[in-house]
């Protein structure tokens, strides 16, 4: 029997139009990457990365060429089946945090089991996931605004967590923390992969792409390392 | 549950937060409701009123004649020579109606007066003394006048006893102030206030006379201004309407009098009202949609500030379904709070306007009426939800990744 791939994308093309022409954020790319995997993805400014980032979180769709992620031809499932994916199967962590700001730390965190089960969280996830990452119960209470980088950081990272996805992407979580913090946050992060989460991770830091166990250079769109 | 679901907070958080702007946006659904809600309850308490008042004399029949019988001024018996209520037609009249009802013969015209050198004008009613009583009614807090009116004597309304303040047993001088002679007569009796009447004796602020003094000075004996039939049974009405009209106004082309009751009146009457009240009304609805743009420019705004917000929702799994509660929460909340305000401010003002222009408030808080102020809340809330649909639909359909990058 052959395991079919987490994530698999197959000759995946994406062009923006734009007024001073076609833009090819990604060429021709082909790539699979399993279960449990450390991924680190690198490259240049305007090499393709977030576009990457997009499209394995399925905020976007290719132009041409297949994405499948666990078995599923992400073209083929429709707006809301994409949603739900977001929700259930992927934990996003962004550079800057992007936590709802007129929610607590705490509601922050709720908010995703909220939206699976369509009701507030009785089995005490959210808090445990916050304690997990290191935000006590006054910190809680607290607004985004009301917190430092690296709590929002743990925050954004709990809020990820809470749905028990099997993918972690992140975009450049350390980008906006200073090193000790940025280290911190890696050591979660690290821990997660080793409970079995798959943690595809984009930075500009060698020194972060380091504690992953594969790295693809993206330039000029297409692959040139993996 | 409304109150613990996450996107209502999230909308209760963001009106919060532009407390002042959602409260200057909510002002004008208060202006709205108080307006339509203030404006249909004056309206409808303007009908109940009428309704009421014309249904005191519901069971009334006007037959008059078609000729109107026109005074002269002052008195100059001699020049009078048109024509009413024959004593033929009164015989008709009377043999139809029967037992079924009384029949009240009328003599009117209009006059200037006289009271302690204080000149009036109103309506002078020539009726049987006997006949007074059975429509008419004194009131006791002038003096204990009588209704058996001498040939001297007269009963005066309620409005003009106010004005002129007058008590039984005052002086009236009848006719024209320039007039060489003019009679005075003894009051003998204040009359009951009748408001508004169906039929044809509006006494508030007339005066009432033996129908013999009346022919004597104003001539015209035996042709009535109007005939009252004053039915037993108010079921019976149009029945002997009928009979009547089939017994009198034997030539169908030129009928010798018109029959008339409360009923055409009282619709005539409501139905100009109910006109009235909606075209008032709907002046008061042209707030309403000037509100409705400054919600749907706030709710614009709020989703232009929250872009991000919207982003970060839509990423990480929020159905656009989801999103578009949210917004359209916000408008309720802007509209909940509008009308609420509105629906209190309604009940106050529309209480002072109803007192200060119908001089009761008797009928409002009838439920015709006080229906007016949740009607007014609802529409309220509704332009309100309306007008956030638009910004709602935006927000939901945004690109999550253009709305992530957007500062």
């Amino acid at each position: 029997m052959i395991d079919t791939p987490l994530i698999q994308l197959v000759d995946v093309t994406k062009t923006y139009h734009l007024e001073s022409g076609d833009f090819t954020a990604l060429d021709h790319v082909s790539l699979e990457i399993g279960e449990n995997e450390f991924i680190a993805i690198m490259g240049p400014s305007g090499s393709g990365k977030s576009t990457m980032m997009n499209q394995l979180g399925i905020l976007d769709v290719p132009t041409s060429g297949k994405l499948y992620i666990s078995g599923r031809d992400v073209a083929e499932m429709s707006a809301l089946e994409r949603t739900h994916m977001r929700r259930d199967a992927i934990g996003y962590i962004f550079q800057k945090f992007y936590l709802i700001p007129l929610l607590t730390a705490y509601e922050n965190v709720e908010y995703p089991l909220i939206l699976k089960y369509k009701k507030r969280d009785t089995t005490g996830k959210a808090a445990a996931l916050l304690g997990q990452v290191g935000i006590d119960k006054d910190m809680s209470a607290h607004r985004p605004t009301q917190l430092s980088g690296g709590q929002q950081q743990r925050v954004a990272i709990a809020r990820a967590l809470v749905n028990d996805p099997k993918i972690l992407l992140c975009d450049e979580p350390t980008g906006n923390l200073d090193s000790r913090t940025g280290y911190q946050i890696m050591d979660i992060l690290c821990g997660l992969h080793r409970d079995g989460k798959t943690v595809i991770l984009v930075t500009h830091d060698p020194k972060i792409a380091e504690y992953a166990h594969r790295t693809i250079r993206l330039v000029d769109g297409r692959i040139a390392e993996s | 549950m409304i109150k613990g679901d996450i996107f209502f907070n999230l909308s209760v958080r963001s009106v919060r937060l532009n407390f002042l702007r959602s409260m200057l946006a909510a002002i004008g659904i208060v202006i709205g409701v108080v307006a339509i809600a203030s404006m249909g309850m004056l309206g409808t308490n303007m009908q109940l009123e009428v309704k009421e008042q014309l249904s005191s004399s519901a069971n009334t029949i006007v037959i008059s004649s078609d000729t109107v019988r026109m005074g002269p001024p002052g008195f100059t018996p001699s020049s009078s020579t048109a024509s009413g209520v024959t004593k033929s037609e009164l015989t008709k009249i009377t043999s139809v109606v029967g037992s079924n009802g009384t029949v009240i013969p009328i003599y009117s015209t209009n006059s200037e007066f006289t009271i302690s050198s204080v000149a009036g004008r109103g309506p002078i009613y020539g009726i049987d003394p006997d006949d007074i009583s059975k429509f008419l009614s004194l009131n006791k807090s002038y003096g204990n006048g009588t209704m058996d009116l001498g040939v001297n004597e007269v009963l005066v309304g309620s409005t003009i006893a106010e004005e002129f303040n007058l008590r039984v047993g005052s002086r009236i001088k009848i006719g024209s102030f320039s007039s060489s002679s003019r009679p005075e007569l003894r009051i003998a009796g204040i009359l009951n206030p009748r408001g508004t009447v169906a039929d044809g004796v509006s006494t508030d602020n007339g005066i009432v006379v033996n129908s013999k003094w009346y022919t004597n000075q104003y001539g015209g004996e035996n042709e009535w201004t109007q005939v009252n039939v004053i039915v037993n049974d108010v079921d019976n009405i149009s029945g002997i309407e009928s009979a009547l009209d089939a017994k009198v106004n034997t030539n169908a082309k030129t009928p010798a009098v018109r029959i008339t009751d409360a009923t055409s009146q009282l619709e005539t009457e409501t139905s100009t009202l109910g006109t009235v009240t909606t075209f008032i009304m709907a002046i008061g609805g042209i707030s309403l949609l000037v509100a409705a743009v400054s919600i749907f420019n706030v709710m614009m705004m709020s989703v232009s500030e929250r872009i991000q917000e919207i982003g970060i929702l839509l990423s990480i799994g929020t159905e656009k379904g989801e999103v578009r509660r949210m917004f359209i929460y916000e408008a309720f909340i802007l509209g909940l709070l509008g009308a609420g305000i509105g629906g209190i401010s309604s009940m106050i003002i529309g209480y002072s306007v109803v007192d200060a222009m119908i001089g009761t408030t008797a009928y409002f808080f009838q439920p015709a009426s006080i229906l007016y102020v949740p009607a007014a809340m609802f529409i309220g809330v509704a332009v309100c939800v309306i007008s956030g649909v638009y910004p709602a639909w935006r927000a939901s359909n945004m690109d999550p990744i253009d709305a992530l990058r957007s500062e």
